[in-house]
């Protein structure tokens, strides 16, 4: 938009002194007004509503629209535009695109010409062939626009250097425009027309094609404005649909969570993949073991454009549902049943090695089972990693994050050599090292032991739990955790201090 | 009337201006007279002393209880330092037992020496942290055993400002970043030899620690991700990556680009920096003061000397090892003016001209080292001599061309000269000697290998140079026992001392050598005439001896070693190798010697295994280091070998 904004001041500010800018403005009103006031029964209300369009809008943008169509329809305003530019882009490219464009717009022009001369006969009749030449016209139309579009935005980051030489030729670009232009505004009119006179439930019609119109400015904005902005930005971003390009699909919960998406008509046995259902089907007759019936079924609809198609999570308040302000949609049915799982379901597959990390999709289950066991940099907040650089990103990363010091050397420096890997062994070890070191002080060690019979009363509702404990520490733990083993250990004591009492 | 003036004189001096008069005595001997005036001196004595270095264990509990008001403790001569011995400390020693300010000594104190207490883990060094709230350096250099979970205890130390952790072996990636993210204040970082260090660790500490003002990581196999990561730091002033096999020009194009308060950086023996990376050093870092690229550079390029143009603070610069030309010489000269310490040792093409003009305009130079520079003459030391009166302290190890000329120039105008290592100059004879002793400032004179000296010259030594406390004399035949006579009369401050291979020297010189009383060092190795009476006497008389070398003393009976077990208490290291030491004299040398934390008992011709392991098992508390006859490995019992190995101590074997 700044650009043509800019062309067009640039073109004011050149033209004004020529009578010919409000003489060609003028006439184009007329030249709009012309055709509508004398057509049809249904826009009466239209001429209002133009004057109200021309008049709101800056002439600008009406130039606008003149300067642009002017570049589509006569190939020497073409030369004279591209023999400004700089040679940053590749002019034969340019003009390829160009006289592509040209070709269509002819093609549609001579489209228009038939449904004109159609249009007698088929009057105030609602006919099918009819709306299908109006859904052609208006699906070609967009395919000019957005080529158009993306021909321009080809050109804009020479634009900008080019501008003070492109306003010359663009001062008689405006003249010259000013001489093509009825054809145009007849052209477009004459597009018009015929939706009029067959859509007549549309109750502005022609407001219609400038809404269209319209749009493709908005477009085009913001085309040229992420083209400015974000030029290098990821592919995945880059996607980036607009709202209403593509078609929302929100598949209901059971849905989702269905275990099977293809059941056999015959049999009613379900199958995650079509393929296999296939597969299945050769078992209820020959006639499934054609290979027609067996090739992938192709999609009939490639000759009509196909709309991109998106989905929708149905938890209401997840950014992956439609009605979110900032809705992301999902790419594909798999990406849908994987999201609901993980975000909105229960994590239950829990991991066998480590029994702490669970799961709501079975394959995150597997992946992480590949490599449980094997992260041995450990953070102080308990996260763990596989390599080392990661656990040092990550401190570097948080606040007071360190890496955590494996400590079965805490235990096997006062136990002497211990290879023994459970905690039991540990455990044992650090008994027999801590009854020898206190052992010399006889008094002090009674007031322990009278410290453990309060624990065990203290703790006598535990002893179950702890029992479970200690046969729970015979599986390999990792040998970090030092406050728990040693908690394990005090409690094992206690339980061991339990049963001899409860023997006496 | 006058002793009532003068006792007023004394007693009228109030506290703090006896604290005034005491915080200016330097000198520890001073402040030991001091203390012993009277009562009160003594208690100001106490409550104004800051720093304890302390020799003996035994006796630390009292000066702790003593001095409540220490910042620094120095525990590093201190054998026997353990987790027991730290929990002890911090538990028992206060002003009153059972009192709640048990270990109330730690909680002032503010710098903390534990180099080399290999004895101390984890455990030990945690509490100390602990119970230490204001510490800001600590120095646990050369605590082979220590990793990452002393570097975990250490890392509780908030305000850490300096940490030495040179050599501690086991210290990991792991270590270092619990060091970084624990003591961010960190100014101060020497990680020499912590070989297990790699780039990940560095660049950690790069991020947490952002005021590292002094970073040393020589002989580290880091790499250019490093010094990448170090070129960050804003506030970098020393740099050491000496012997960094891995670094190359390119780590210090990153170094050029940062480390915007850079002054110091060594990258000496760096077999990957040539002089191109240090074109980019010097033209990053103008207000480089100095710059160490010894045995990195084969020649000092053309281009490296265009850039050093622009170093016009620079004070020190050793380039050890390259080839240099004269014009260099005149580039240097011309540019850095402000030069105090030029390194030129076994450069090729160090000439008399090119050292002329060297000195023609750095005045200013203090340290000047031309060890090996065989081709400078008299010529080139009188040029330095008339130029640079303020030297002091020149190197001209192997410089054979110069004789008494060059000396008497140095004693006519280096009247500052403190320090002269003139080792391998045979061109040295007593008239040197004579025209030197006239520097009576010199406190070092190394004359190894100078087989022209006499007791003659060495008389004329002992009569001027009375501020002499290191002197070597190995293998200068020459020396009798007159010379050491002359010595022991007038170089009563002697603390170190060569004698090795004086063969001349005997039982008699011993004696004289017992008469300096400051000694700690002795080496005299292969002298065949002393026996046990001579050692006796040096026993008896050194007391402060701390390190003997008496290899290869053969005729040393077990009287001396008898002597040596009962007098020389403050002994540390000791060298028996080949001396005929029987397994009783071994056994007492090595228990009774409560501050012996290193020894090499190789070659024993009179002791037995059985000896040898009652020595170790007599000594094993509080031994550091030692070297054993290699079979002895397989004949000693495992258990001994086990203990020494828990409690720290380093075995070699031979």
């Amino acid at each position: 938009m700044d650009l043509k904004e800019r062309v067009c001041g640039e073109l004011q500010k050149e033209v004004p002194k020529g009578a010919s800018f409000t003489k060609f403005n003028t006439q184009h009103q007329q030249k709009w007004e012309d055709p509508s006031s004398t057509s049809d029964y249904s826009t009466r209300i239209e001429p209002p509503f133009q004057a109200f369009n021309q008049t709101s809008q800056t002439q600008s943008l009406l130039l606008c629209n003149n300067q642009i169509k002017v570049p589509m329809q006569d190939g020497s305003v073409n030369d004279l535009l591209q023999a400004s530019k700089i040679q940053d882009w590749d002019p034969s490219a340019m003009l390829n695109n160009l006289s592509f464009l040209g070709q269509k717009i002819h093609q549609l022009q001579d489209l228009v010409y038939l449904i004109i001369g159609r249009k007698g006969q088929v009057l105030g009749r609602p006919d099918e062939l009819l709306v299908q030449q109006q859904q052609l016209v208006t699906a070609d139309l967009t395919s000019i626009i957005v080529q158009l579009i993306s021909t321009a935005g080809s050109l804009l980051p020479s634009v900008k250097q080019t501008l003070s030489a492109a306003t010359t030729s663009l001062g008689q670009c405006g003249e010259f425009g000013g001489v093509v232009f009825p054809s145009s505004a007849q052209g477009l009119n004459d597009g018009v027309q015929p939706q009029n006179a067959g859509g007549s439930k549309v109750s502005e019609p022609p407001n219609s094609v400038d809404i269209t119109s319209n749009n493709g400015n908005e477009q085009s904005n913001h085309i040229i404005e992420e083209h400015e902005l974000k030029d290098e930005e990821d592919a995945e971003e880059g996607e980036n649909l607009l709202p209403g390009t593509y078609e929302i699909l929100q598949l209901e919960k059971e849905e989702i969570l269905a275990p099977h998406t293809h059941f056999c008509t015959i049999c009613g046995k379900g199958f995650k993949r079509d393929a296999n259902l296939r597969m299945h089907m050769r078992g209820h007759g020959d006639e499934y073991k054609t290979p027609g019936a067996l090739a992938k079924p192709t999609k009939e609809s490639s000759s009509e454009p196909t709309i991109i198609k998106r989905y929708s999570c149905p938890y209401a308040g997840c950014k992956r549902n439609k009605d979110h302000k900032k809705f992301q949609p999902l790419k594909t049915i798999l990406c849908v049943k994987n999201h609901y799982k993980r975000t909105h379901c229960d994590k239950s597959y829990i991991c066998s090695r480590c029994n702490t990390k669970k799961f709501s999709v079975i394959a995150d289950l597997k992946t992480h089972e590949k490599h449980c066991g094997k992260d041995k940099w450990l953070c102080s907040c308990g996260t763990t990693f596989s390599r080392k650089d990661k656990l040092f990103g990550h401190i570097t990363l948080f606040q007071g994050h360190t890496p955590a010091i494996p400590s079965d050397e805490i235990k096997a420096a006062p136990a002497g050599t211990s290879d023994g890997a459970t905690n039991k062994v540990g455990s044992v070890n650090f008994n027999l090292s801590y009854v020898s070191s206190e052992s010399e002080v006889q008094s002090s060690s009674m007031d322990i032991k009278g410290g453990i019979d309060d624990a065990v009363g203290y703790f006598s509702p535990l002893s179950f739990d702890t029992c479970n404990f200690g046969g729970f520490h015979e599986f390999p733990r990792p040998p970090f955790d030092d406050s728990e083993s040693s908690f394990a250990f005090l409690l094992s004591r206690s339980c061991n201090y339990s049963q001899k009492s409860g023997e006496e | 009337m006058l002793s009532f003036q003068s006792s007023k004189n004394v007693l009228s001096l109030t506290e703090d201006l006896l604290v005034r008069i005491y915080e200016l005595l330097a000198a520890e001997s001073d402040r030991k007279s001091f203390r012993l005036v009277c009562r009160e001196f003594r208690r100001i004595d106490s409550l104004t002393r800051r720093h304890l270095r302390v020799i003996r264990i035994e006796f630390l509990p009292i000066l702790l209880r003593k001095y409540p008001r220490l910042q620094s403790l120095d525990l590093s001569a201190c054998p026997r330092i353990d987790d027991g011995v730290v929990s002890l400390l911090l538990t028992r020693v206060g002003p009153g037992s059972n009192s709640p300010s048990l270990g109330h000594w730690a909680w002032g104190l503010k710098s903390l020496v534990l180099s080399r207490a290999t004895g101390l883990r984890f455990s030990g060094l945690e509490m100390l942290t602990r119970a230490c709230p204001c510490l800001e350096s600590v120095d646990v250099s050369y605590c082979c055993g220590f990793g990452d979970r002393e570097a975990a205890a250490l890392s509780s130390a908030v305000g850490l400002r300096e940490l030495n952790m040179d050599k501690c072996l086991q210290l990991t990636d792991v270590g270092l970043a619990k060091i970084a993210v624990g003591c961010s204040k960190l100014e101060k970082l020497s990680l020499k030899w912590c070989m297990e260090i790699t780039d990940l660790g560095i660049d950690l500490l790069c991020k947490k620690c952002v005021d590292l003002k002094y970073l040393d990581v020589s002989y580290l196999k880091v790499t250019n991700e490093s010094l990448h990561s170090i070129a960050s730091l804003l506030k970098l002033e020393v740099l050491g990556l000496m012997a960094c096999p891995l670094i190359d020009d390119v780590g210090l194009q990153f170094i050029e680009r940062g480390c915007p308060s850079l002054k110091v950086i060594d990258v000496s023996r760096c077999e990957g920096v040539s002089s191109s990376g240090l074109i980019y050093v010097v033209r990053g870092h103008r207000n480089l003061l100095e710059l160490n690229a010894g045995y990195c550079l084969s020649e000092l390029s053309t281009a490296l000397l265009h850039q050093m143009k622009n170093l016009n603070h620079l004070e020190v610069i050793r380039i050890d090892g390259a080839r240099i030309s004269e014009t260099s010489f005149q580039v240097i000269s011309a540019n850095c003016k402000s030069l105090v310490e030029i390194g030129l040792s076994k450069c090729v093409g160090v000439t008399n001209m090119g050292i002329m003009r060297l000195v023609s305009a750095c005045i200013n130079l203090r340290v000047l080292n031309l060890t090996c520079c065989h081709s400078i003459t008299d010529t080139a030391i009188s040029a330095i001599a008339y130029s640079c009166r303020s030297l002091v302290c020149l190197k001209l190890e192997s410089c054979n061309m110069i004789t008494e000329k060059g000396l008497c120039q140095l004693g006519s105008f280096c009247l500052l000269l403190e320090e002269i290592d003139l080792t391998d100059c045979c061109g040295v004879n007593d008239k040197g000697l004579e025209y030197l002793s006239r520097c009576s400032e010199l406190s070092c004179l190394k004359l190894g290998l100078c087989t022209n000296i006499s007791n003659k010259g060495l008389s004329y030594i002992g009569s001027n140079c009375l501020k002499i406390h290191e002197l070597d004399l190995y293998r200068c035949t020459g020396i009798g026992d007159d010379g050491l006579e002359a010595l022991s009369n007038g170089c009563k401050k002697l603390r170190k001392l060569n004698l090795s291979y004086c063969n001349a020297v005997s039982d008699r010189g011993l004696a004289y050598i017992g008469r300096l009383e400051e000694l700690s060092d002795l080496e005299m190795r292969a002298l065949h005439k002393i026996t046990g009476v001579g050692l006796e006497a040096v026993a008896v008389g050194c007391k402060k001896l701390a390190d003997l070398d008496m290899k290869h003393c053969e005729k040393v009976g077990d009287s001396g070693f008898w002597a040596l077990a009962y007098y020389s208490k403050n002994l540390r290291q000791i060298n028996l190798s080949y001396c005929g030491i029987s397994d009783m004299a071994l056994c007492m040398v090595m228990g009774n010697l409560s501050r012996l934390q290193e020894a090499k008992l190789v070659h024993l011709s009179n002791s037995t295994v059985e000896g040898v392991e009652l020595a170790l098992r007599a000594c094993c508390a509080r031994i550091k280091k030692v070297k054993l006859f290699a079979p002895l490995r397989f004949m000693l019992s495992s258990e001994i070998l086990e203990i020494l190995h828990a409690r720290g101590c380093i075995i070699r074997w031979d």
